[in-house]
C-alpha cells in the first residue's frame, strides 16, 4: 500500500471517529440529562433543523425561496391528525399517508405556479400557507380554530404515545440523521445536480438539457413531503395542534437555521439550528421576564448580525477558515485534494483491471 | 445526390411586437463542416441563434434536423438530439467548481451518465481536452473572461453533442486568446462534430469556416466562401459604409 494510499485510509478513518463521536454524545444526552426542559430544547433542535432541511432543498439548494412551509408541516400534521382521530388508523401508517398527501397537494398547487419566478414564487407562497390556514380555521370538518388533540393513553410504541421525552428525543434524532442522509444523496446525485444548476441559471440548466420545470417540482414534492413528516413528528409530540402553527411567522422559524448555517450546504440547517434554537429558548427564559418581548428583539439583533456579518452564514465562514484548515490538516490530517484524487483513480483503475 | 443537411432552415421570421428582428432566412449547415453566421451588430444573429436553439420558436417558418420537423422543440430537449450550445454572454454556474459546472452536464443529454463515478471520469477528460483541468477546483464566478468561454464550451461538450452552436465564443479575447481558441474549434470539430458559429472575429471565420452567412436588418445578403462573402458588393457596402461614403459621414 502506497503513502498516498494509507494517508487517504486514516483520513477517512478519524473523520468517522469524529463523526462517531458527535453521534455518540446526541446518543448519551438523554442518559445523563434528565432535565424535561432541556430535553425539550433538543427535540425542538431536532424537528427545527428537520423542516429546515426540506426549505433548503428548495430554497438553498433550488434557490426558490419559499415562506409556506409552515403550511406544509401543518398540512402533515393535520393530515396524520385526521387518520388518526377520525379513520383510526395507526399513527406511523397515517404518518406515511399524511406525507403522501402533502406532496401531492404541494405538487398540483404548485405546478402551475413555477412558471413564476423569483420574488414572485416567494408571494405565492406566502399566499398559500395562509390561505391553507384560513380553510382549515373555516371547515369544521378541521376541527376551525380550535384545533384537533391526539389520543392520551399508555405508553406505546406502536401508537407512538409516551409520558416521557426520551422516546420522542430519539424518534426526532431518528428523522434528523434519515431526513440528512436523504438530502446529501440528492445533492450528490443527479437530481442534486440539475438543482444546483436551475439555481444558478435557468437558461443554462436548459442549455443542457434539464427540463427546469420537472425537477422544480420534483424538489418542491420531496420539500413538502419533509415538512409533512415534520408535522407528523410534532402533533405526535405536542398530540394538540391548532392552525396557529401555519401562521407566517413558523414558515419564516423554518428558514433561519438554514440561512444562519449557510444555505449552500446541507448541514447548514443542522448548524444553524444547533444554535438559533438554544439561543432563542435562551433568551425567552431569560429576558422576557425583564421586559416583554425583549427576547424577540434581540434573537432579530443576532440574526441580523450573522446575515451582515456572514453573510454565507456559519459554514460559508468556515469553509474559507482558519479553523477549518487548523481541523482538516492537524487533527482529521487530510491529504492535499490531488492525492485524494490519485488514490480514487488507481482504486477504480485496479477495480477494473 | 448530396446528404440531408444536418440543419436545415426554411423561412423563418421573427416578430418581437412591431420589429421583426429576422425575416425570412433560409440556410442549410453541412454535417461535418464549420459554418459561420456574420453580420453587424443589431443583424438579427442572435435571434436566429436562439430559435435554432430553441430559446424561443420562430413566428413564421421552419426548421429541421436531419430531416425532423424541430421548430417547435424545447430548449431542454436539444441535448437529447446531440445538439449543444454555448451561450454569448456566459453563464457558468457561479458557486460551482469547474470540475462541477462539468459534471452537471454530464449527467444529461443523450449520453447521460449513469453514475457518479461516470460523471466525475467523463468530465476529467473534457476538461483535460479543454485546457481547464488545472482549474478543476477553482469557482467559475473567479476564473476570467478567456477560461469561462472555454468553461461554455467544456459543459456544451459535456452532453457528447454532435451538432455544437458557438455564439460568439472569442468575443473579449486577445489575439493569443483567439488563437488559442480557434485551435480547440478546429480540434473539436476533428473530433467529428459540426459547428455552427456566430462571429465577430474576421480571422476566426476566415480560417475557420468553410461556409458563411451574412445577416443585415434581420435579412440574409450574402452566403458562401469566406473570400466569396468578403468580395461582395454588397456585404463591403454594409461593412465598410456605402459606396463614396455618402451614406456614412
Amino acid at each position: 500500500m502506497s503513502v498516498n494510499e494509507k494517508a487517504v485510509r486514516a483520513y477517512r478513518r478519524n473523520t468517522i471517529i469524529c463523526l462517531g463521536g458527535i453521534l455518540a454524545v446526541f446518543l448519551l444526552i438523554p442518559a445523563f440529562v434528565k432535565n424535561p426542559y432541556t430535553l425539550n430544547v433538543f427535540i425542538l433542535i431536532f424537528y427545527t433543523s428537520t423542516l429546515s432541511m426540506a426549505w433548503n432543498l428548495l430554497g438553498g439548494m433550488t434557490g426558490q425561496n419559499s415562506l409556506g412551509h409552515a403550511a406544509y408541516m401543518g398540512l402533515g400534521a393535520y393530515a396524520a391528525s385526521m387518520l388518526i382521530t377520525k379513520a383510526h388508523l395507526n399513527p406511523w401508517l397515517s404518518g406515511i399517508l399524511g406525507m403522501i398527501a402533502v406532496g401531492l397537494v404541494a405538487g398540483v398547487i404548485f405546478y402551475p405556479c413555477f412558471i413564476l419566478k423569483g420574488p414572485y414564487f416567494t408571494l405565492v407562497s406566502i399566499a398559500f400557507g395562509e390561505a391553507l390556514r384560513q380553510f382549515i380555521i373555516n371547515s369544521a370538518f378541521f376541527g376551525r380554530a380550535s384545533g384537533i388533540g391526539l389520543p392520551f393513553g399508555r405508553d406505546s410504541w406502536l401508537d407512538f404515545r409516551f409520558g416521557s421525552k426520551e422516546p420522542y428525543y430519539y424518534v426526532g434524532l431518528v428523522m434528523l440523521l434519515l431526513v440528512y442522509l436523504v438530502m446529501k444523496k440528492i445533492e450528490r446525485s443527479r437530481m442534486g445536480y440539475a438543482l444546483r444548476t436551475i439555481r444558478e441559471d435557468e437558461d443554462a440548466a436548459a442549455a443542457i438539457g434539464i427540463n427546469p420545470m420537472k425537477y422544480k417540482i420534483m424538489a418542491v414534492v420531496v420539500s413538502a413531503m419533509v415538512a409533512g413528516l415534520v408535522g407528523f413528528f410534532y402533533a405526535s409530540y405536542i398530540r394538540y395542534i391548532d392552525p396557529e402553527m401555519m401562521i407566517q411567522a413558523k414558515s419564516t422559524e423554518s428558514v433561519l437555521p438554514a440561512v444562519v448555517g449557510g444555505a449552500a450546504f446541507v448541514e447548514g440547517p443542522l448548524v444553524g439550528g444547533l444554535i438559533m434554537v438554544p439561543l432563542s429558548e435562551f433568551l425567552r427564559a431569560n429576558f422576557s421576564k425583564i421586559l416583554p418581548g425583549i427576547n424577540m428583539l434581540l434573537y432579530a439583533v443576532a440574526l441580523l448580525a450573522v446575515i451582515r456579518f456572514r453573510p454565507a452564514g456559519i459554514l460559508g465562514w468556515y469553509s474559507h477558515s482558519k479553523l477549518k484548515t487548523f481541523i482538516d490538516t492537524k487533527i482529521l490530517k487530510k491529504p492535499p485534494i490531488e492525492v485524494i484524487e490519485e488514490v480514487e483513480l488507481a482504486r477504480r483503475q485496479r477495480k477494473e483491471a | 445526390m448530396e446528404k440531408t443537411p444536418i440543419i436545415e432552415v426554411q423561412h423563418i421570421t421573427k416578430k418581437f411586437k412591431g420589429l421583426t428582428a429576422v425575416k425570412d432566412v433560409s440556410f442549410s449547415i453541412r454535417e461535418g463542416a464549420i459554418t459561420g453566421m456574420i453580420g453587424p451588430n443589431g443583424a438579427g444573429k442572435s435571434t436566429t441563434f436562439n430559435m435554432i436553439c430553441g430559446y424561443y420558436p420562430p413566428t413564421e417558418g421552419k426548421i429541421f434536423f436531419r430531416g425532423e420537423d424541430i421548430t417547435n422543440k424545447k430548449a431542454y430537449e436539444y441535448t437529447s438530439m446531440k445538439i449543444a450550445r454555448t451561450f454569448q454572454i456566459m453563464k457558468p454556474l457561479k458557486n460551482l467548481s469547474v470540475l462541477e459546472n462539468v459534471v452537471a452536464s454530464c449527467y444529461f443529454g443523450h449520453a447521460a451518465a449513469r453514475s457518479q463515478h461516470e460523471a466525475r471520469e467523463r468530465a476529467m477528460d473534457i476538461l483535460q481536452f479543454t485546457g481547464l483541468y488545472e482549474k478543476r477546483h477553482v469557482l467559475s464566478k473567479d476564473m476570467g473572461t478567456p477560461d469561462q468561454k472555454r468553461l461554455e464550451m467544456a459543459r456544451a461538450l459535456a452532453t457528447k453533442p454532435e451538432l455544437l452552436f458557438l455564439d460568439e465564443n472569442m468575443a473579449g479575447l486577445n489575439p493569443a486568446e483567439t488563437e488559442s481558441a480557434i485551435e480547440l474549434i478546429r480540434e473539436i470539430n476533428k473530433s467529428g462534430v459540426t459547428i455552427f458559429l456566430i462571429e465577430h472575429i474576421m480571422q476566426a471565420v476566415v480560417s475557420l469556416c468553410e461556409n458563411v452567412i451574412v445577416l443585415h436588418h434581420g435579412e440574409k445578403i450574402a452566403e458562401g466562401t469566406p473570400e466569396q462573402v468578403m468580395n461582395d458588393p454588397l456585404v463591403m457596402e454594409v461593412y465598410l459604409g456605402a459606396k463614396g461614403g455618402k451614406d456614412h459621414a
